[in-house]
């Protein structure tokens, strides 16, 4: 029997390949995911331990701020322990190490990089030192207040040469430097495609953090006794009570690897998860395939079970094929999956993340992992068709075949419609006050739901959508739209792909529809003011807190005040609190504070918390809160008025004040403007702009525009998803494809009676489009729908967060019917072409 | 070179003229050759017929005779080696496949065995199929009196799967008149249906025929089918090698008997 199956596979090689793409599509995905996340990790692995190759040991703060998001802030030391560590014996050269935000602004005024996409942009110490990472390739190392060195790579972006001035931004301001020094990295110009500005350690101390005051210390040995002993003999020699601890230089290797990989472990898991949608969807394709075949392949297998063949035979007959289809398929995809990942290096190489290169890493368990996955989702889609395929009776290789049916209707409209009704149930209870985490449920049984019924809806919504081009393109609609409707099994399985993509990018339309509409209620309520300028660096550096003040001396700005963030530890947990200035704020931001609170009373440890946070943690006016600061400073923190309104201010607010005396970097990420009445608009506009342009960093925007930009960052996240559809509408075409393949062979004498009666090939070309078409159209009309219930679905699960908006995404129900429709037609384009070379002859006699 | 440079027959003869003004369709001098050499089969061999307007011919001869392949290079379906096929005056060789898909679907009408309908399409489409295809309405009074005469009346809106085998028949019946083509072509109509059924088929092509001036040719294997045509003529070997008018059953039997001999 295992013959038998494997001279039918090889014997029909077409339908080997055209079942393998599916396979291949899903499996090029995962493997290609796999290997660029295992390239990406491994070339950050050698870049640090290229970078820290020298480095015997490292002195820093005990003293972390770890929040949530994976970022982290550690207290600085001081500069003087430098001189102390290079004091202990074994200890060959020791060098100051600082890093922070800063950004060098280009000669035409712009900053160099994108703010808050691109890579970080920094602002380091650099140093003589062999303990020093930095090396010069062009000019000195700078010195004193005036000088600056750049890396490489942006010295070249910004067409910089030594003797030129350049401007820098940083906590303190915007200043000029002369550009002195042009440096490496260990052996890259620019690592991970960040920018870099470099000054002496001084310099770097009072720019970038507080005089004195740096990250840690660099630790070169002499090599005359061990990384451990080194770290001891130095650990021994600090001061001791000031937290200070000493590292080797694999640890610190270790940790920056991990660090690194653990930021860049969200895109993979990210690239993960469309990686198995995509093995999802694509496992509907080749479920449909392997039907298909099933029943074209009815009157031979019945020919076997009437000459003796078991069914179980018969069945794994047809699950050896599945195997073979499955081992190629995977195989294939994963050659693809190594080529789709030299593609995306590529492209990060083309959009300036400049990596050292160090080849493609593919891993045993890559090439496991895709081939296992492969065959596993390949043999689970063929187990249905292969049962039954094993239930065909001997005596139908008598009948005509591939006569397929819905199956027992009432079965089916039970199975599918109880998960149906129980999702809409749970929703119901969840709409009525039920636990928010049963939407999950309600989602899945919906989607099962669905899924079960596309049988017994694919006729009805053929003949529905069909009936437009029935109308307008005569016989050939007429027969599309039949053709379309006449095998629902099969028209509702090739449409489950088109289904599943467009369900999930309508629900993400409609959820960013609703966050947009939120969000502009929300700017529209609680800004007053009339100009803003704004940073899009993201928690990561911004706007001089000195830029609010300047703004202010203005004439026509009547009020002017910075907005911030910064991370306190609360409760063990570093917290992101807004931080405001609560001499200015009143009158531009609303934050809705209740019971007579006032904001221009916050007192310098005084906080205001929103209201959930006050009932969560039961806090009221008077209760302290004990927190420490970024830098270590320990405060109690009292709370002084609760607020309404946090969807901008978050759980915590504080006084700018808090941060005076201390060593945390501030920066505004906003600064917020009211005019003076009767001032003309445009004319301080341009007085502002004047002020952003010598700042060298931040947007000037109305408060119109500024509430546009807010809402458009949602469109980010659509970007993402629009990336996920596009996969999704490969596989959806391929399945397409594959399935007008399979239907034009098994139509071939009815084509061949058309033709033979008179229609001629662009008639038979049309007919093959416009059930492509209406089938491509079942697919998005059915997904929008549920894209449609899934998103209310989620909108819903949102609720605590503020989000009670619902907007249907219109606009977007109408792209996607139109990208639809074009799907159907390319789709159709190869089947079609096969379907006017069907030899009419041949066709007419088989009959 | 054609391989019939090698036959004697019709080297030196000048190409032979056009068929007459009263021909539905003819060949002349028609070849079709598999193969090249040795090798080569003819599957017709230099056959040259007139098929006359108004006129029920039946092809008859064993299989592999030619007969199959005589009728489809007549109706356009596949193309001779040598020699000219003619419909409605029009020699075929001149046509592109457009040109010829035209000409099936308005000149000429087809019955096949099996097979014959679209079963996506109500029984009233499939009969006006080749007017529908070339987005013409027919005449409707004509169709109307095909479908009476076929008895299809209360059939119209029924799928082919929802008819029996001889209702089926009629249906291609009724289509292969619909577009008043030039000519019909019917391939062994009969062949699937018991003998009432087969009856009725017949009749109603004979009465195409006589009532109607409709021109048939139809090749089959069934000396009581051929009895129905005006003519019958005996295939072999690619050649056509007999002719019979005004037939019956008997006389066919026994000519197909002394043929065998």
């Amino acid at each position: 029997m295992f013959r038998i199956a494997l001279k039918g596979v090889l014997a029909r090689k077409g339908r080997l390949i055209l079942t393998s793409i599916a396979v291949v599509l899903g499996t090029a995905f995962l493997s290609g995911t796999s290997v660029f996340t295992a390239t990406l990790n491994r070339t950050f692995d050698n870049l640090f331990s290229d970078v820290f190759k020298n480095v015997n040991a490292y002195v820093r703060s005990t003293e972390v701020v770890d929040t949530d998001f994976g970022f982290q802030e550690r207290q600085r030391i001081e500069t003087s322990l430098v001189d102390v560590v290079a004091e202990v014996p074994g200890v060959d050269a020791a060098a100051a190490n600082l890093q922070a935000f800063a950004r060098i602004v280009g000669k035409d005024g712009k900053p160099l990089g994108n703010e808050g996409n691109g890579p970080p942009t920094f602002g380091s110490s650099v140093v003589d030192s062999k303990a020093d990472i930095w090396q010069m390739s062009q000019g000195r190392f700078p010195e004193g207040m005036n000088e600056v060195a750049l890396d490489e790579a942006s010295a070249e972006a910004g067409k910089f040469v030594l003797g030129d001035t350049v401007k820098v931004i940083t906590a303190v301001g915007s200043q000029e430097f002369t550009l002195v020094g042009i440096a490496n990295y260990g052996d890259v110009r620019s690592p991970g495609g960040a920018t870099f500005a470099l000054w002496d350690v001084d310099t770097a101390s009072s720019l970038l953090a507080k005089p004195g005051l740096i990250d840690a210390v660099i630790v070169v040995g002499d090599g005359t006794m061990t990384d451990e002993e080194l770290t001891a003999q130095i650990q021994a020699a600090l001061p001791t009570g000031k937290n200070l601890e000493t590292i080797t230089g694999a640890q610190i290797t270790k940790e920056t690897q991990d660090d690194i990989k653990t930021a860049l472990s969200f895109f993979g898991i990210l690239l993960t998860i469309f990686a198995f949608i995509g093995l999802g969807v694509g496992s509907f394709v080749i479920y449909n395939v392997f039907s298909i075949s099933a029943a074209q392949r009815q009157r031979e297998n019945a020919l076997l079970r009437a000459i003796g063949a078991s069914r179980r035979q018969v069945t794994l007959s047809m699950l050896m094929e599945a195997l073979a289809v499955g081992l190629v398929g995977s195989v294939l995809g994963l050659l693809g999956g190594i080529g789709l990942s030299a593609g995306l290096t590529a492209l990060l190489k083309a959009i300036g993340v400049d990596l050292p290169s160090s080849g493609l890493v593919v891993g045993t368990n890559t090439i496991v992992q895709t081939i296992i996955i492969g065959l596993i989702v390949t043999v689970v889609s063929a187990l249905l068709p292969a049962f039954r395929a094993g239930r065909v009776p001997p005596l139908a290789a008598m009948r005509d075949t591939a006569l397929d049916t819905a199956g027992k209707l009432r079965v089916r409209l039970v199975l599918g419609g109880t998960p149906l009704l129980g999702g809409v149930a749970l929703i119901g209870a969840v709409i009525g006050g039920a636990r928010t985490e049963l939407l999950g449920l309600a989602i899945l049984f919906i989607f099962i739901g669905a899924l079960t019924l596309g049988p017994l809806v694919a006729r009805p919504v053929a003949l529905t959508l069909g009936r437009p081009i029935a109308s307008l393109r005569g016989v050939t609609g007429r027969m599309a739209r039949q053709n379309a409707a006449r095998n629902p099994k099969r028209t509702s399985r090739t449409a489950a792909p088109v289904l599943i993509g467009v369900a999930l990018v309508t629900a993400v339309t409609a959820l960013a529809a609703s966050i947009q509409a939120e969000i502009r209620g929300v700017f529209g309520e609680q800004f007053t003011g009339d100009f803003t300028i704004s940073s899009e660096a993201q928690g990561f550096g911004g706007l001089s807190p000195s830029l609010a003040l300047d703004v202010a001396k203005i004439d026509g700005v009547k009020q002017a005040t910075g907005i911030g963030q910064s991370v306190v530890e609360v409760e063990g947990k570093g917290r992101f609190i807004t931080v405001i200035n609560p001499k200015t704020v009143e009158g531009i931001f609303d934050i809705g504070l209740l019971d007579d609170a006032k904001v221009t009373s916050l007192s310098k440890s005084g906080v205001l918390v929103s209201e959930k946070t006050a009932e969560r943690d039961n806090l009221t006016n008077g209760s302290t809160i004990p927190a420490k600061l970024s830098d270590g400073t320990q405060v109690d923190l009292v709370v002084e008025g609760v607020y309404a309104n946090d969807q901008l201010a978050g759980r915590y607010t504080v006084s700018s004040e808090l941060f005076e005396g201390t060593t945390v970097s501030r920066f505004d990420f906003g600064v917020y403007i009211l005019k003076t009445e009767g001032t003309d608009s445009a004319a301080l506009r341009s007085d502002l702009q004047k002020l952003v342009d010598s700042y060298g960093s931040g947007t000037l925007l109305s408060k119109d525009e500024y509430i546009d930009k807010q809402a458009a960052q949602v469109n980010q996240l659509l970007g993402l998803i629009y990336g996920l559809l596009f996969l999704s509408i490969i596989i959806a075409i391929v399945g397409i494809i594959i399935t007008l393949l399979l239907s034009v062979y098994e139509r071939q004498r009815e084509i061949g009676l058309l033709r033979a009666v008179g229609m001629t090939r662009g008639q038979v070309r049309s007919t093959v489009r416009w059930e492509s078409v209406i089938t491509s159209l079942i697919g998005a009309v059915t997904g929008i729908l549920l894209g449609f219930v899934l998103g209310y679905v989620v909108i819903l699960s949102l609720r605590d967060q503020g989000i009670t908006k619902f907007e249907l995404p219109i606009s977007s129900a109408v792209t996607i019917l139109i990208v639809a429709f074009v799907v159907g037609v390319l789709a159709a384009a190869y089947p079609a072409r096969r379907a006017t070379k069907v030899d009419v002859l041949a066709a007419l006699n088989t009959m | 070179m054609s391989p019939l440079d090698n036959q004697t027959s019709s080297t030196t003869l000048p190409p032979p003229p056009p068929p007459g003004s009263n021909a539905a369709a003819a060949v002349v001098g028609a070849s079709k050759v598999y193969g090249s050499g040795d090798s080569a089969v003819y599957a017709l061999n230099d056959v040259s017929v007139e098929f006359r307007k108004g006129e029920f011919t039946a092809i008859m001869g064993p299989s592999g005779s030619g007969k199959s392949t005589l009728m489809h290079c007549i109706a356009g379906l596949d193309e001779l080696t040598s020699g000219d096929a003619y419909v409605d005056g029009v020699n075929l060789a001149k046509l592109n496949d457009k040109d010829l898909t035209v000409l099936r679907r308005t000149k000429i009408g087809f019955i096949f065995q099996a097979f014959n309908l679209v079963p996506t399409l109500t029984a009233e489409e499939n009969i006006k199929l080749p007017l529908l295809l070339g987005n013409e309405d027919g005449d409707a009074e004509w169709i109307a009196r095909i479908i009476e005469t076929v008895h299809l009346r209360d059939r119209l809106t029924h799928r082919p799967s929802e008819l029996s085998g001889g209702q089926q028949q009629r249906v291609a019946v009724a289509r292969a008149l619909a577009s008043r083509p030039s000519i019909i072509f019917a391939d062994e109509p009969t062949g699937n249906l018991d003998s009432t059924t087969g009856t009725e088929i017949l009749t109603f092509m004979r009465r195409a025929v006589t009532d109607l001036g409709q021109t048939i040719v139809m090749v089959t294997h069934d000396p009581v089918a051929a009895a129905y045509a005006d003519r019958i003529l005996f295939l072999a070997d690619g050649k056509v090698v007999d002719e019979m008018r005004e037939p019956t059953a008997a006389k066919v039997l026994d000519h197909l008997k002394s043929l065998g001999n």
